[in-house]
């Protein structure tokens, strides 16, 4: 079993990885487990990284793993390993199997029943790009080379203390095997670019700004220039900052960021969180969590998006599904073994996109018609509590006066109830971001309580 | 699953399992140098961890996980070519050698000498390894502790509980000759748990950890495990939120050394002053703090989550004074920012696995004992807040602004500890809260729990230790 080759994935590669996840299901079956589902991932990655003119770093990555899941005597245990010589892998599996008997019997740990496993179209997913090759060695150098370039032609008015860029491509495979019969093998590229950029500030600071893009086709990565004026611009307003007075401001979230925000809502949604009565969303299935302008969808099926896949962890086939309609609640994220428990079907614990629909107007005609608001374009630290849905953030941005930037603040805090936070969104602007799983605009949300000076 | 303490010379442990002897290490190390370089380091690395977990009155999950390969390192000047391999196979590791040369089209020849075994000191004192701890034992102590949470408070509604140990065996081989073989134990406990007061349900968790064997869960220790978890727990369901808004903050002995980490520690990790990136730059033998503040960064102290015997450059572990009374005295260092300073290794040089390469990094970061009496710290706030336990921080290293979350923590008012809060994201700037620390209690604590430090995508275990301190301005975020 060798992680050598370099050749475009192919079917024969990921019947290769087929082979081993069938050889892991044969022999635990044959050690005694009844049941048993293997995962067999592959992947080969390449990064290049670009400082103040020369190459820093150039980092290969090739990886071949498996993780199994095993039912003994109808005990539950998970597996992971990278060492997958056949007598290493061998002796792994006994250990394992041996080691699940000394624990106590679960009966919701069962594989879903077969009708339920399957894979959505995909070669619809269109995860794959063609054109990789696995040695663009002269694209990722001119692509660095570019990418700092631009950036410190943007930033020609500014201090710039140090300019990063990097830029990677890569691949993944994977096979699934369940021993009642399904299999599932895809695969899948990655492309990206991007570049950090450090300036010198009053007081000795030296503010951070980043900006990258990624996509699963080459074609999909932004631009060079998009990039590096993004982090100039988000460097820029980095410059001079200093809180704001506390109050109750409009927020603008930028599109990038609105996952840090709405991503409060996923853990409370989690079938462990509702069984273990850790959830604030317990109860709530059917009513209306947030305001009526509200709906998020959870879309794994989008072609060419980060966040797409052809089936969630249990095997069950993705689909699209409303998580949140006009403001109600209209599913939680049930997997198999908590559906069990807790006496439902199986809703698919993962999300695959989670999608905002853009509005009409632009973050700034958004921002010119409020007489105060604060653009947070970054958080820091910050935390959540479920169980009740409290949380805090810290942020930095932009204060606005009449849709006028007026202020770079940092060091100030967000602070809040999950439900409260959800009745205040307001709008959505038009500026969707396709870079990650959260494709959504900038959000707007009414009276948020920051704290400041 | 576990890896027991080799007993064999350092180096047998690959050989003889693996067949990675002094020979193929040879090659390994020509193909990596044969495009010359300054410099090298061959990692290899065979871990194996268990998990056991109870959840819903049964212990009915467990996992094992065994991690093997080796990575490959080539350095010329600053810049770094690095790849690897999970098989090791002469075929496979030559070949990662060949990619993470790439880098080195330009190098000056190297000659490879050795490989000769360096003997190092031992920091990870285990007297019950986890490869002699069967299963029926790590299912008893799981159970034992669901049953005292029970028995704790009337009110816990659920528990949660968790045991995990592992053990890694390391080697790491260089072109002067040295080969360095550890052995590195950890474990970690954990009890999560839900209460129900009417209305009212809070969960909170508290988590042991460190670099030992089973002879760490001594009585007092799975007691306070227990204990912990559900007093925090019980607590929330009495607090409040603090008022937002700047405020002076004291901050408890042991885990507020978060904010050491955070504010201070990062800022501290040469490579980002050697690229000139950190706020600390330009910093080195000025005052940066009061004549109370004096920080170290710690490999050795034993059984500690931050030990290193060596670290991953094969650089012995050691404690490096960051600041001394107030003066800032070092940075942590790896071997290129050694190089690049012209001063010795730190042996800071850490790395998550044989997938990355290694890192300036934290051990244990410990600000040491002042002259203050906690109670005279607290007693001196006319209005603030006390913060007692944390979930979490961040930094940027550059501009220097840092925050940490409070879990739980009290109110002050007029020098008294008053209302109980929680959940609370605290923020501030590094330099700025390092020259607002105005009082530093005598009571330095170590924290116990199992901090992990990210940094480029890497996690690194750390710990990080503290006495009682005054903050005298961050900003709280409260409400009102």
């Amino acid at each position: 079993m060798s992680a050598s080759s370099t050749a475009p994935g192919g079917a024969p590669e990921l019947d290769a990885l087929l082979d081993i996840a069938r050889q892991v299901v044969a022999i635990a079956t044959s050690l005694g487990a009844e049941e048993a589902l293997a995962g067999v991932g592959r992947s080969v990655s390449t990064e290049l990284t670009r400082r103040d003119g020369r190459i820093e770093k150039a980092e290969e990555s090739r990886s071949l793993g498996l993780r199994a899941s095993l039912m003994v005597d109808g005990r539950f245990s998970a597996h992971a390993t990278s060492d997958l010589r056949p007598d290493a892998l061998r002796e792994f599996l006994e250990r394992a199997v041996q080691a699940t008997r000394y624990l106590e019997p679960d009966p919701h740990r069962r594989l879903p029943d077969r009708h339920l496993m399957g894979d959505a179209d995909i070669a619809a997913l269109d995860a794959w790009d063609p054109g990789f090759a696995g040695q663009d060695g002269p694209i990722r150098r001119a692509l660095v080379q570019d990418l700092e370039q631009a950036t410190r032609a943007h930033a020609a008015d500014l201090a710039v203390r140090s300019v990063s860029s990097f830029a990677w491509d890569g691949r993944s495979e994977r096979a699934s095997v369940a021993s009642n019969g399904w299999e599932s093998a895809w695969r899948s590229t990655s492309f990206g670019g991007g570049v950090t950029l450090s300036l010198e500030d009053e007081g000795g600071r030296l503010p951070e700004s980043w900006s990258m893009s990624s996509a699963r086709h080459r074609a999909d990565v932004l631009g060079v220039e998009p990039i590096a004026a993004e982090a100039v611009r988000l460097g820029r307003n980095r410059l001079g900052s200093g809180p704001a007075a506390s109050g109750r401001y409009p927020m603008l979230v930028e599109s990038k960021l609105v996952g840090r925000v709405l991503g409060v809502l996923l853990g409370p949604m989690q079938g462990e969180a509702l069984y273990e009565k850790r959830s604030c969303l317990e109860g709530r299935l059917g009513q209306r969590i947030a305001s009526p302008r509200l709906t998020l969808v959870d879309d794994p099926l989008i072609p060419r998006a980060a966040g797409s896949s052809p089936h969630d962890g249990d095997g069950l086939p993705s689909r699209r599904r409303v998580l949140v309609q006009d403001g109600v609640l209209q599913e939680f994220l049930i997997d198999v073994y908590n559906g069990r428990r807790l006496g439902q079907p199986p809703t698919g614990g993962d999300t695959g996109n989670l999608v905002v629909a853009p509005g009409t107007s632009s973050p700034e005609r958004l921002l010119a018609g409020l007489p105060r608001a604060i653009r947070v374009e970054g958080f820091l630290g910050g935390n959540t509590n479920a169980t009740t849905g409290d949380f805090s953030f810290g942020v930095h941005g932009v204060r606005y006066e009449g849709g006028v930037p007026v202020q770079h603040v940092s060091e100030m805090n967000i602070s809040g109830n999950l439900f409260e936070l959800l009745e205040r969104y307001a709008d959505a602007a038009d500026d969707v971001w396709t870079g990650s799983a959260w494709r959504t605009p900038s959000l707007l949300f009414d009276d948020i309580q920051f704290s400041g000076s | 699953m576990s890896i027991p303490r080799p007993q064999g010379p350092p180096g047998a442990w690959f050989d003889q399992r693996f067949g990675v002897g002094p020979e193929l290490l040879r090659r390994v190390m020509q193909a990596a140098l044969h495009s010359g370089a300054d410099d090298c380091d061959l990692y290899f690395e065979h871990a194996a961890s268990t998990s056991v977990s109870l959840s819903d009155h049964k212990v009915n999950a467990a996992s094992t996980r065994v991690d093997l390969g080796m990575g490959v390192r080539v350095v010329v000047g600053d810049q770094v070519g690095f790849a690897f391999t999970e098989e090791l196979t002469a075929e496979a590791m030559i070949a990662a050698a060949r990619t993470a040369a790439e880098i080195a089209a330009h190098g000056g020849q190297r000659e490879v000498t050795g490989p000769v075994a360096v003997r190092i000191s031992d920091w990870t004192p285990v007297t019950h390894p986890w490869d002699r701890v069967d299963m029926e034992t790590r299912v008893a102590m799981v159970r034992g502790w669901e049953q005292r949470a029970f028995q704790r408070d009337p009110r816990v509604a659920r528990v949660e509980t968790h045991l995990a140990d592992a053990a890694k065996v390391v080697m790491i081989v260089r072109p002067d000759g040295r080969l360095v073989e550890d052995w590195r134990p950890m474990t970690q406990g954990y009890v999560l748990t839900t209460a129900v007061d009417g209305d009212l349900r809070e969960s909170s968790s508290y988590n042991v950890a460190g670099r030992a064997g089973l002879e760490y869960y001594d009585e007092g220790r799975q007691a306070r495990l227990v204990d912990q978890a559900v007093d925090r727990t019980v607590f929330l369901l009495r607090a409040g939120k603090p008022p937002a808004g700047e405020m002076p903050v004291v901050l408890a002995a042991g885990p507020s050394a978060i904010l050491l980490h955070e504010a201070i520690g990062h800022g501290m990790e040469a490579d980002f002053n050697r690229k000139g990136t950190s706020i600390y730059a330009s910093r080195m033998g000025q005052r940066i703090a009061s004549e109370h503040v004096t920080i170290v960064d710690d490999g050795t102290i034993p059984g500690s989550r931050g030990a290193v015997n060596v670290d991953d450059e094969g650089n012995p572990g050691q404690r490096t004074t960051l600041v001394e009374g107030g003066v800032l005295r070092s940075y942590m260092h790896d071997e290129i920012s050694a190089r690049h300073y012209g001063v010795a290794p730190t042996g800071s040089g850490r790395r998550q696995g044989f997938r990355h390469a290694p890192l300036p990094r934290m051990r244990a970061t410990v600000m040491e004992p002042g002259p203050h009496d906690p109670a005279e710290i607290i007693a001196s706030v006319k209005r603030g807040i006390y913060c007692q336990t944390f979930s979490n921080g961040q930094v940027h290293i550059g501009g220097g602004d840092f925050a940490f979350y409070m879990k739980t923590g009290f109110l002050i008012e007029d020098g008294k500890l008053t209302m109980p809060i929680k959940d609370v994201n605290v923020i501030g700037n590094g330099p700025e809260a390092l020259e607002r620390i105005d009082m530093v209690g005598n009571d330095t604590v170590i924290d116990e729990g199992g901090w992990t430090c990210g940094k480029d995508g890497q996690g690194v275990p750390v710990s990080q230790g503290m006495p009682t301190v005054r903050v005298g301005r961050l900003n709280v975020g409260g409400v009102g």
